[in-house]
This record gives structure tokens, sequence and C-alpha cells, in this order.
């Protein structure tokens, strides 16, 4: 039972007169779907009987008993009406035995009338079309600024209600600056706004506020939250991801007010559009914001449901303001939604070439380069250098040539060491760092001494015999390279067994941690492992590898963490191989020794010679020549149309690291090193995680209650069937999805976003649920000005910021926001706008608000996210590890929408005001007041920086008597003089935190000691201390954390 | 202490503090205000709510528990070595799990594929108990012997088989982000019995070892409920509560002055524009002001008896610690607070396990056993919940490698075990059976639903009519499951 009567409510149905016409979407749908619907309405898994009252065919029929559910105009003889008044335990709907109460008496008259006047049924208001309303003619004729106002005012007329009174300029300037641009005017632009006098000032502060950078931050900010952005993964251990380049994106389709359908198509399907640019493809990151999981031991298909699932969820609660999520286990409880709808939905999102288990460390695929345009340039620049130093290099050719032969020439008479490739050679058996500890069936049983192991003669280098239980070690520091360090193994080999370990660096079982070069059923192994059974590389030859005769071995990894990147040669030529296991993201962290026949508990039968290690991954041609036996003297000897590829190549190599002249050889290192410099400069551009179709697309299937695993029948991708259906012209795809939201017969689209937007201004939408337009969402008290705002976006070409002009230009918005303790007893909520409005600001407008005021604020639009003060400790608490470090400088300062978001633990402040915490797509703006907000205003590092800046600031600016600056600070934080009273209050806490200061100047000095920006030295410090209590109050202000 | 600018539940607050509201009313009646407070009522996606902010009606019946302590175990603490004897692992050690006990069960991904599935019994010893004969194992002596105040559940299972879903399940009955948590859903429901602290508090300590497995805030968040019902966290390091201390050269008595001309301030600017918000925000900071009295007070152990220092062990005199956290639960739980929720971390051993389990054990066995002996010492164990358990348990065959001395247990759906204690449950009853292997429940199964229905239902809540509307559907912590466990209950 309430407490108090609900006469007082705008738009609950019971107030409507007993005389008027019952309206079934307006009146009757809400409750039948609130108190009937998930018996008796769509999810025919659920229905109890034949009976459903969200279709009327469904609602009249005949029961047995020559009853009937409905007769028009005969409630007495309704079974329905019977069931609902009924005072039987059994018979009463809804029933008791589910927990559900009895109707209200209001609920039931109302279902009384409805059914005495015929009990009519109506399609649900938001699935048809919105058309433009007629502009309805009012008696306050001279109140309308636009036509806003005419629907606005017809409304509060049959109320009985006046609009409220222009708010005063300065108030008016404050508030429209806030909701445009997140940020307070400056006393600059109030004083001018103050002296202009011309009739359209208002409309000039508009325009410069809309064309301004920081309208396109405010507008992002909020879609960044919808699109559930983050700069982490989200699920358990909350990996770092890089997604800023498309906030960037988001934040330049505002600036440039790009259309709002241009804007769905490119975010859901920019890579799907003919030629798609950069900017088109970074768009789609719209849809990769979701969470993921990097949790190991994860069924990889479970989460990859899940993330389709969520861009399914996302895509219909944004664009159509439909819980669509409510049909993935069983049909829609409230709307007229099949379970199918879900999946043929979820079918377009669900080809993207992704996996479930997603890296923890950085992006996962698919992802592309995203340059910034300053980066492009500058990758430009590198290519050009690159190719002029190409030119020079090619020029030289003929001259290099030259002087190689006659080079050659001396080489074939030579009797000089043999030239073999040593940059990047870490380890080499018998030669370069080979420190062995031990060898022997234990490794260290002989440390120190020399390896007893009987030796072999090789092709190449030197080689040991090795029987099955002995082998050599070195020191772990040996070829202990990384999941992403490159490396390249190499050895001759002459197996007496199939199976046996090469070389490795790995714990002492088969399925153990560590990496390893191993000859596996005979053929040539690599493992990288860090789990085995889910974490690690493993790649094989395809044909077997010859026992009892020698061959050369030869792997490369180029530290990509994927297969791809893996290349084995026998005998220098790359062979065939067969991918085993390719899922390595985890770093190793081995800590055993580097073993030349051992390996994964297994040994070598047979000899090993030349055991090779570089440290990076050889290139085709480099892994060509290690295994050539010929010396270069050898080579150069033979006739040149008799030399193999290999040879002419390591004839090539030698020369030109051994002998080149100086000209050549800084040719030849000045290409390199742009190379090389080119490729570091790369290594720092940022990537985006992108939508991509799949050459082939998935299955899709209904699954059934949902479960991943569970496939029901198959589906094509489709939109739901109670919506108008997608032209044939359109491809059945991600792009043809976008263009069906955006077009002109699609119902939803349009009103939910006017909706969305008309509560970043009034907080609450036309329609309150803003993420809910079907049966239980509310019905609006102003559908004529929602649908009138519809057809205005669409026929202005979805133009975003024209309908934000509309609306802070309209007389609804400007009126004063001051209320009476009648009309807030009449409209507690202001859903009939006889006011303006009067909200607490959002987290990040309270935020950068202060830096603003305080002169901290770093403008700077777009680039990667930033560390703001946080308390010291709070990752660690929840995950160990190395925990959140602030930045230094202006990281400190720049506005909240680049504020580095980690999923598991939000910046605190944000939490604490209500930010919606970026898990799931959130529409609804919340807000609450608790006391952890007050003792963070007042005691956060941000805020006591703030107030000692604010406090500087009104020093030195504001005049030299307190009085001045109390004037000062109240301008600069309010946009408004102080009122007398208000003006006495501060002067006195002024006048109180002097004197205490002046007492006490070590606590002056603490006080003023937080924040990392340097304290004005020449300021008093007691003085300064008095004003930074002062600001600190002024920060604190209802006002000031209010917009009104 | 209420997080709260619900018009109603601030009005009835309002009513009962007058004494820093009196002088601020002049701009509004106080009658005024009580008709215009319960805006939201009229919108009804909400009941209404009555005084210390429970909704009208809650508790549906009388409560045995005023308050819960939930010790959660996070990782997932291996049953196997710890509750759930199983005498006949011995017969099939080293054998692999017969695929009549799998059963085609899924596996995690970090032990699925592995070539083989040794069982493994338990390297620690049981014994019985107590007069009710319960098993509990040679790692938690202390628990063993307050195994007659305990009430053991060892047919739990859930349905998630990683850490992020399952603790996530438990938390808020879903294994998706987005649902409020339990904790959020009692402060919600019943409200509040303190004005001064917060009514759902989160403390956690990290395992000695690697720390072990992340938490995350949704843990204790409040989903789509109102964020002034989610879980504050009390931090060891720095402040108790974020933000509480004031500054350095800002003294207590500085605060109070600035707070009255703070409140003098927002009066000017109530009585100009006459809304009700402002009231709201001067309340919350004359809320503020008392919790920077009442946490340290809190927090300050310096006037415990060394006798109740000494039961809950050395520990206990170091921050952050479960032991120290134990007794601040103790402390939180006498001055009201409705919902403390404890993280120990560090149980998930998938290897190495003889080794590392033991260690969780010695930081969390002595101070869980302690709680309960104290609370019950104190004669609060009556209307006091304790819960111990973690996520889920641990799989009755080795992962990874298994020699002498060394083996490792892969998370286990399937079957664990928790205890409960106090209000509204049985003391000395053990409930649910598993197989010989510990695989498989093969009796009196409760679920992870189950569980919260029951917690529920000890604080007097019918789990099916705490509900909110979201997103057009009237949510609950048990979804559309759950049975309250009657056996349990006293």
């Amino acid at each position: 039972m309430r407490l108090f009567p609900v006469a007082v409510v705008a738009f609950l149905p019971a107030m409507w007169g007993a005389t008027e016409t019952v309206e079934f979407n307006r009146d009757i749908r809400p409750i039948f779907s609130d108190k009937c619907f998930a018996c008796h309405g769509p999810d025919a898994g659920n229905r109890k009987t034949k009976m459903r009252l969200d279709q009327e065919s469904g609602a009249k029929i005949a029961l047995s008993g020559g009853r009937n559910t409905l007769v028009s105009g005969d409630p007495e003889h309704s079974e329905i009406f019977r069931r609902i008044t009924s005072e039987s335990k059994t018979l009463r709907m809804p029933p008791a035995y589910l927990g559900r109460e009895k109707l209200t008496d209001p609920e039931i008259d109302l279902v009384r009338r409805w059914i005495a006047q015929g009990a009519t049924w109506q399609k649900h208001w938001s699935l048809i079309p919105p058309v433009r309303p007629a502009v309805p003619d009012i008696k306050a004729r001279e109140w309308p600024r636009n036509p806003i106002d005419n629907f606005v005012a017809s409304k509060l007329e049959r109320e009985g209600l006046v609009p409220a009174a222009e708010a005063g300029k300065a108030t008016l300037l404050r508030r429209v600056t806030l909701d445009l641009t997140g940020l307070p005017p400056s006393p600059a632009d109030v004083d001018a706004f103050l002296n202009d006098n011309s009739a359209n000032v208002y409309e000039k502060a508009v325009d410069r506020l809309l064309a301004s950078p920081e309208h396109a931050e405010r507008m992002a900010f909020r879609w960044m939250e919808a699109a559930r952005y983050a700069d982490t993964n989200g699920y358990q251990s909350d990996g770092n991801r890089d997604m800023w380049r498309w906030r960037d994106w988001v934040i330049d389709a505002y600036r440039r007010n790009m259309p709002f359908n241009q804007f769905t198509i490119e975010q859901l399907a920019g890579d799907l559009l003919p030629n798609p640019t950069l900017d088109q493809r970074i768009a789609t990151a719209f849809n990769r914001n979701h969470r993921t999981s990097a949790e190991g031991g994860i069924v990889p298909e479970e989460f990859r449901v899940e993330y389709v699932a969520d861009r399914t969820e996302t895509t219909s609660n944004v664009w159509l303001g439909l819980t669509l999520g409510c049909a993935r286990c069983h049909d829609h409880k409230y709307d007229p939604l099949l379970q199918k709808d879900f999946y043929r939905m979820f079918a377009f999102f669900n080809n993207v070439p992704e996996k479930g288990l997603v890296y923890n460390w950085g992006n996962e695929e698919p992802y592309i380069k995203a340059p910034t345009p300053a980066q492009q340039q500058t990758l430009k620049k590198w290519d050009d250098k690159i190719a002029a130093s190409e030119s020079r290099w090619n020029a030289l050719a003929p001259k290099v040539s030259k002087d190689q032969l006659k080079w050659e020439k001396k080489m074939a008479k030579s009797r000089a060491a043999d030239w073999t490739l040593t940059d990047g050679l870490v380890f080499r058996q018998a030669g370069v760092g080979e420190k062995i500890t031990g060898c022997g069936e234990k490794g260290v049983e002989k440390p120190g001494e020399h390896c007893s192991l009987p030796t072999a003669d090789a092709p190449i280098g030197a080689a040991r015999a090795f029987d099955g239980k002995q082998f050599i070690e070195a020191g772990p520091d040996i070829a202990n390279f990384e999941y992403l360090d490159p490396f390249t193994f190499a050895a001759w080999v002459k197996p007496d067994s199939a199976k046996g370990a090469i070389l490795s660096h790995s714990e002492e079982y088969f399925e153990g941690t560590g990496h390893g070069l191993y000859v596996i059923d005979g053929k040539l192994r690599l493992h990288i492992v860090f789990r085995w059974t889910d974490i690690g590389l493993r790649v094989e030859t395809a044909a077997p590898l010859k026992l009892h005769e020698w061959q050369h071995v030869l792997v490369t990894y180029d530290g990509k963490r994927k297969a791809s990147g893996v290349t084995m040669y026998v005998d220098g030529k790359p062979r065939e191989m067969k991918i085993l296991f390719d899922d390595l993201n985890w770093p190793m962290k081995s800590k055993v020794p580097f073993r030349i026949g051992a390996g994964g508990g297994l040994r070598f039968s047979g000899e090993i010679g030349d055991v090779r290690v570089y440290n990076f991954a050889l290139s085709p041609e480099q892994a060509a020549i290690i295994p050539l036996r010929q010396s270069i003297h050898e080579i150069a000897a033979i006739p040149f149309s008799d030399r193999t590829p290999a040879q002419l190549d390591k004839l090539r190599l030698a020369f030109l690291a051994k002998a080149s002249p100086k000209n050549v050889r800084a040719a030849q290192q000045e290409l390199a090193g742009l190379r090389e410099g080119r490729e570091g400069y790369y290594k720092t551009i940022p990537t985006v995680m992108v939508m991509v179709e799949s050459e082939k697309p998935r299955d899709a299937f209904i699954l059934r209650r949902g479960a991943y695993d569970n496939h029901g029948e198959k589906v094509v991708a489709g939109v739901p069937g109670v919506l108008p259906p997608m032209k044939p012209e359109w491809p059945n795809n991600r792009l043809g999805l976008a263009r069906w939201l955006v077009d002109r017969g699609n119902p939803l689209t349009a009103r939910v976003t006017i909706n969305r937007f008309w509560q970043m201004y009034f907080g609450t939408g036309l329609v309150k649920t803003v993420e809910d337009f079907g049966s239980q969402g509310e019905w609006p008290g102003h559908q004529d000005l929602l649908d009138w705002l519809a057809v205005e976006f669409m026929d202005s070409g979805w133009d975003v910021r024209a309908l934000q002009k509309k609306i802070v230009m309209s007389a609804t918005y400007r009126q004063s926001s001051r209320t009476t303790p009648d009309l807030l007893q009449r409209d507690p909520e202001n859903r009939l706008l006889a006011r303006g409005p009067r909200l607490r600001l959002g987290p990040e407008m309270v935020r950068d608000q202060a830096l603003a005021v305080s002169g901290l604020l770093v403008e700077k639009v777009g680039g990667p996210s930033v560390k703001p003060y946080q308390p010291a400790g709070l990752w660690q608490e929840l995950a160990g590890g190395k925990g959140y470090e602030p930045d230094k400088g202006e990281g400190l300062y720049r506005r909240s929408i680049y504020s580095f978001w980690k999923r598991t633990s939000p910046p605190p402040f944000m939490v604490n005001f209500d930010s919606p915490n970026r898990e799931t797509c959130t529409v609804r703006e919340t807000r609450t007041d608790t006391p952890l907000q007050a003792l963070d205003l007042m005691n956060d590092e941000s805020f006591l920086e703030a107030a000692r800046r604010l406090g500087e600031r009104v020093i030195k600016d504001g005049g030299a008597s307190p009085e001045a600056r109390i004037d000062y600070a109240y301008r600069l934080m309010l946009a408004r003089a102080p009122k007398a009273s208000e003006k006495q209050i501060m002067l006195q806490a002024l006048d109180s935190f002097d004197a205490r200061y002046k007492a006490d100047p070590k606590s002056a000095t603490e006080f003023l000691s937080y924040g990392s920006s340097a304290r004005d030295a020449n300021l008093n410090t007691a003085d300064l201390a008095a004003y930074t209590a002062v600001a600190s109050l002024l920060l604190n202000l209802d006002e000031t954390v209010t917009k009104q | 202490m209420k997080l709260s600018i619900d018009p109603l539940d601030e009005h009835c607050s309002l009513l009962t503090r007058r004494h820093f509201f009196g002088r601020n009313a002049r701009g509004l009646g106080i009658a005024a205000l009580a008709g215009l407070l319960n805006k939201d009522l009229a919108a009804s996606e909400t009941p209404a709510k009555i005084s210390h902010g429970a909704l009208p009606g809650l508790p549906h019946f009388a409560p045995k528990a005023k308050r819960v302590i939930y010790l959660f175990q996070s990782g997932g603490p291996s049953q196997m070595e710890l509750f759930d004897y199983k005498p006949r692992l011995v017969e099939f050690q080293g054998k692999d799990l017969p695929e009549s006990i799998r059963m085609g069960q899924r596996l995690t991904g970090m032990s699925a594929s592995q070539s083989s599935f040794p069982v493994v019994p338990s390297k620690f010893a049981f014994d019985r108990h107590g007069s009710s004969g319960a098993w509990v194992s040679e790692l938690l002596p202390y628990t063993a012997k307050i195994s007659d105040q305990l009430t053991f559940i060892k047919s739990m299972h859930t349905d998630a088989i990683n850490h992020d879903p399952a603790v996530t399940f438990l938390q808020t009955g879903a294994q998706i982000a987005g649902r409020p948590s339990m904790g959020a859903w009692v402060s919600y429901g019943i409200g509040s019995e303190t004005e001064d602290l917060p009514n759902f508090v989160v403390m956690i300590s990290p395992g000695s070892g690697t720390g072990g497995q992340p938490l995350y805030d949704r843990l204790w968040g409040s989903g789509f409920l109102p964020s002034r019902y989610q879980g504050v966290k009390f931090r060891s390091v720095g402040d108790p509560v974020l933000f509480l201390s004031n500054p350095k050269g800002f003294t207590s008595d500085d605060r109070r002055r600035y707070l009255d001309t703070l409140g003098q301030l927002n009066q000017i600017e109530l009585d100009d524009v006459a809304d009700p918000e402002i009231s709201t925000r001067i309340a919350q900071y004359e809320m503020a002001y008392r919790m920077q009295t009442s946490v340290p007070e809190l927090t300050d152990l310096s006037k415990e008896p060394q006798s109740v220092l000494d039961l809950y062990g050395p520990d206990v005199k170091k921050p952050g610690t479960f032991a120290a956290n134990c007794l601040l639960a103790r402390r939180l739980a006498e001055r009201g607070t409705r919902f403390i929720q404890l993280y120990h971390r560090d149980w998930d051993h998938h290897g190495k396990l003889p080794q590392d389990l033991p260690k969780r054990c010695r930081e969390t066995d002595q101070a869980a056993a302690a709680l309960v002996t104290d609370l019950k010492q104190r004669g609060m164990l009556d209307d006091t919940l304790v819960i111990w358990g973690g996520e889920f348990g641990r799989t009755v065959y080795c992962q990874g490698r298994l020699t002498e001395t060394e083996y490792g247990r892969d998370h286990h759906p399937r079957c664990f075990t928790v205890w409960l204690a106090g209000g509204g449950v049985k003391p000395g009853v053990t409930m649910g059976e598993t197989d010989d292997y510990g695989y498989n429940v093969t009796k009196d199964p409760v679920d992870v639903h189950d569980l919260q229905a029951t917690i529920l239902h000890c604080l007097g809540i019918d789990h099916t009519r705490l509900t909110y509307k979201f997103q057009g559907r009237h949510f609950r912590l048990t979804d559309v499951a759950g049975n309250v466990v009657k056996p349990l209950l006293t």
C-alpha cells in the first residue's frame, strides 16, 4: 500500500477524470503488461492458456460454459473482469500463489471503464512510425519561441498551469554553457553576455557554444557511456586495451556535426561501406567496446557468444530502445519479440573473426593500426626518407657488384676463416656464448668441468653424441625468451630415435612451461608453452625428419604470438607445417636452464651439432645460408652461373659484412637504420579493435535457454518481425541493418535518440524509461512533442546540432527553475515542464568545472587516456600488481572524458557521483546524494588542489579587498555576484579561517600542500590558506554542483 | 547511515533528526516536504520506503538474523582437503577418473585437454569433531573446535566454472555483470540499523602468496539499484573509507565551522529556489561529518581486551589481514551494519596445493572460528548469520603434474562445501552428500540461488518478493529460481 495518495503526479493513468475516454495504450497496456503479460503475453513458452492479452484476437475468446473472456461494453460478463475483482484466492488474477498483489482499485476501475467503453485495442504506440503532429494552438500565444513550447504550453493549459518566467540572464548562460559544453562560462563570457543587449544575444551564445570543441567532448561523453567504452577488458584480470582512437572519432564526428544517420552507419558498419576510409573503420570500434575475458580456463565459445549478445543488446537498446536481451533465453515476456528475433539480430554481429579468450595485455584481433592525422604525416616522412635512401642504395648497386667481383677473386684464393652470420647470435655450440654449466645424466653433476659427452662429426662446427640419457646444460639466462621475443633456433641433427629433445628452455615434463625444439613422431616440433592445455603455441613439420642422417633444422619465431609467425626449415628450405595449437597470450616466466639434448622430460638419441640461438627471426635468405657446407672461399671458386641462390646470398652477405667500401656500408647502414627507425615508430602507433566480417559467415542458431552450446533452429540474420522489414536493395548484413535503423520507416530510432537528447537537458526523457520503449516502458506524457521532434530530426537530415539548438532555444528550456511548494506538490519531477531544469551536474562536469574555475584545466582535444589523482592502493587491493600510477603534469588536469577507465575498479570520484560503470550499455541518467560525495568534494586531493588554485586566483585577480575578492570568486564559480547575506557569511568565514591560520602557520602550510602544481610563493601562507578554505566552500555549494 | 537521496527515505530521516535540520527548515515546512518528497512513489518503479530505509512490508516475516557476515574465500577452496572426507580415494589414487563419474561434464580450458585425469586423495588427515561428529581436516583445527556451532552444506553446486562468472554469480545471482550484489539487495530491502556507518561494508585481505585472483568492484556494486546501496569498501591503507579524513592542517573544529558556513549558504539558496534536493544535500554533509567520527571509533581496536585479541590470533593487529577484518566485522555488527562482506583471496590452487593451501588455512582458520566464538560470547550469534565459502570447489583429479609431494586441482562447480553459523540456521548439522570421488552431489543438492534464498529467508525476506523493476522486468536476487533450504533452518 502506498503511504501517500498519488493524485499529484503527472502521468499516472489514474489521474484522468472518470469521464475521459480510456485509451488502451495509455491506460490499459501498462496494467496488462506489468501484471498479466508474463503468463498471458508474447512468450508462448510461458503462456498458461490460449488467452493472451497482448493481442485483441487472443484476448477475446470464448470459454467453456458459454463464458467469454471479454465482452465489449459489458464488464460484468467479462471473465477477465470477474477474475481481477474476485475475492477468491484460487480465482483471483494476478494469482496470489505467484506472490502477485491484487490490482489496485484505480486500475480495476480503468479496466472496467475500458471494457464498458468497448474494449478497443491499439498497436503499441512506439511501433507506429511517428507522423508530424499539428502544432497545437494555445492561449499564451506570446510565450512560445518555437513549436516545442506550443506542445508544452498546450499541456500546461489543460492542467491549469502556467510556465515560469524566463531565468535570469546570467543563470541562463551558466545553464546553457554547462549543458552544451560541460564547463562553466568564464567571467568574460558572462560580462560580454550581460552587456550585449541585442535581441539575439542568447542565440549568438548558443551558436558559439555549439561550435566549440568542448561541445563535441560533452556530447561524446554521454555516447561513451552508452557504448560501454573503457580502457580495460573488464573481466577478471581486466587487462588494458586501446580504444581511444574511437573516442577521438566520436569527438570529431560531433565536432563536424555528422548527421546521426551517417554516425549510425559508420559505427555499425563502416567497414562494409565501399572502400572504407581509416576513419570509417575506426568508427566500428563501437561494437568492440564490450567487455572481454582473458581468464585462463574459460570455455572460449561461451564468451564469444557473450560478446555477440552484448553487441546485439547494446545496438537494440541504443537505437531501438528495446530490451531485446529479454528474448535471449525465451520469447519476450512483455513485448512482441520472439527468441528467434534475438538470434536473427545476433546473426548480424556473429561473423567477426574473433576469439572468446582474449589477449590480456592489449588489443585482441581483429584490430587495425589507427595512426592519428599527425602520426600519418610522420609515417609519410619516414616512408619518403626510406624511399630516398633506397634509391641511393640502388644507385650504388653496379659499383657494389663490381667491388664484390674483385673481392670474390681474392677470396677464391684465400684460406682465411669462413664467414657466418654472427649478428644477434647469442649462443653457438662450442662457440659464442657457450657457458656449459654441466653435462651428463643430471646435467649439473660436473659443474664447471668440460663436457665429457663424446664428440661427433657434424657437417659444420662442433657436435656431440647423445645416448638418450645425457645432456648438456647451460645457464638459465641463455635463450630465456619471453613470449613476445623473436628468436631463431638452429642445429645439425642426426636422430636415432623418432622422439627426443634437441634443445629447450623448459620445465622437465612434457607439458611443462617453456620453449623447446623436439623430434616428436619423427617430425620437427616447436613448443612455446605457458600452460599446456590452453595457452601456448605448438607447430610441427608435416613431413618427418630422416633417422640416422645429418639434417639441418632451423626454426624462426617473430615474437608476435601467432603460429603464422613461425617458419620451420630443414636443410635451408622452409617446410610445410602443421599447427597443433595456436593460443599464446601469456608470459612464461621460466627459470630453468637452457639444455641441449633434453627438454620436456625427453632426451636425445643421436648426434647434435652446431646449435645456434639468434635473438631475432632470421629471414629466409639468412636461414638458407646457415646450413651451407661450403665456405665463402669454396663458393667464390665456383663459377658464377653454377652457384645456388643460397650460395649467392652467402657471398653477398659476407661481402657486405666484411669487405664492402665505406660509402656502401654507410648507405647500407643508413637504409637499415631508417627501416628500423620506421619500425620502431610504427610500433608506437595505436591500434583499435574494429568490426570485420569473416569471409565465411558463422552459422547462427537459436540458443535454447540462451546456453552457448545448446543449438536450436538455425537462423539467418534479420530484424524483429514486429518492425518494418529491411528493403530488398539493402545487403543482409550490418550495413543493411544500419540503413534500416535510420530509415524513415523505422518507428523507433529517431524517437529513442531525441528522447536521450532531451534527458541531457531536463534530466528525464519525455519517455522516462529511455532504455525501454516497450510495453513496460513509460507511456510518454508528451507524445505529440516526442513525435514532432523525431520527425523534425529526420526531416532535418538527422542534424544533431540543430536539434540541440532547437531544445535550448525553446522558452520551455529557458524557464526559471525556481519553484514553489504548490508546484512541487503538483509536479515534483517537473514532468509537465512548468519550470526550468534544476539538476545536480554529472560527475564529469563536477570535476571539470573545478578544474576550469581554478585555472588548472588543460584543454586539449583527443588522445590517449590520462590518469588523474586517485587514492593509492585501490587497484592493488583488488588484484595486486603495480597498481595505479597517477600522471605527472597535464594528465592530471585534462577533462574527465579522458580519464583512464578501469572497469573492475573505476575512478572512485566518478562512481561516487553516479557514473555508469561501463560494464554494459547504460543510457539512463541517475542522480543520488550521499555523504560519500560530500567527503569526496571536501577531501579529495583533486578538489583540495583546485581550492588552493582557486584561492590563489581570487587573491591575485580579484582585487585588493576581501569584498572584491568574494565578488570575483562568486562570478568565477557561479556566474553571478553574491547576495549581501552570502557575502556577509563568506567574509565571516574568511576572517575566522584567516585568524586561525595566522595563529597556526604550520597548519596553513600543511593545508596548502595538496596537489602537484606549484604554489605561488609570493602569497602569504595564512592568507592563501584562508582563501583556500573559502574556495573549498564554494566548490561544495549546492548551487555549484547544480545546473539551475 | 543512509546513503540516500531517496525523497521519502530522506523525509523520514529528517523527521527523526530535526536536531540538525530544524534550524534550516524555514523555507519549506516539514509537512510540505512530506508531500513533495514522495515523487518517486508514484512512478511505482519501486515501492515506498519507511524509516531506516526498509521497504514497506519488509521484513516479510519475523527475521531470525538481523545481519550477515559473509567470509568469502575467493579462488575456490578445496573441499577435498578441508571438509569433504573421501576415504576411498586412496584406492583410486593415480587412476583415471572414471567416465561413469565425470559423465561428460565440461571442464575448464585448463584441464579439459589433459591426457589423463588421475585421482589424487587429500594429503591431509581428517577427523570427526564435536558431538555432531563433523568431518574437518587437520588444516582447520580452530574451525574443527567450533564445529558444533556450524552448519555444513557439502552439496553446494554452481553453474559457473571460472572465477569471474562464478564469484559474480554467488554475489549477484547472475554470471554476467549488471545485477545488484547480495548486500545491495539486503540494504535496499530491509534498510539500516545505523545512521553513522555504511550499511554494507566490504573488506578485502590478500593471501600471503601471490595475492590471488583479482576481485572486481561490481561484486559489491548496486547494479541497477540506486548507487546508494552499493557496498562501501573499508580499506586498510590510507583512509578506511575513501576521502574520510580532513586534509592536514584542517581539524575537526575547522570542519564544523566550515559545515556551519556551508549549511547557511545552502539554506539561503533553499529559501530562494525551494528545491528539496538542497535540504538533502545539507543533510548528507552532516552525515559525512558524523562518519568522520564514527569510522575512526570503529577501527580503533585499542579498547579491545587482550583476551579478545588473543582469540583472533596474532594477525589481528596487522591492518588488512583476515583476522583484523574479522574483528572489524564484529565491531561493525555491533554498531548495526547490515551486511558485512569479507574477501580473503588466493585459494586458487591449480598447482602446489600441498604447499599453498595450508597457508590460506593458517591465515583464516583461527579468526573465522574466533568471530563465531566472539559473537556467541556476546549473545550476538543468535541474530547474526555468518557464512564461510568460496565460488566453487576443486576437482578430485590432479591438474598439471602429479608427483609424490605435489599436485594441483582445477575448478570444480559440481560440488563444494560452505558452512553457516548463527541466526536462523541449525548448529551441528551437516547437509548433503557427494559420491565416493567427491565429484557429484548424491543427496540434497543446494545451488547458488538456494543459498541466496536461504540467506534472505534468515533475514526475514521472501526472495520471490524482493524485486526491483528495471528495463521493464521485475528483477530479483535469485532470478527465477531458488528454494529456501528448509531443513537447515531453526
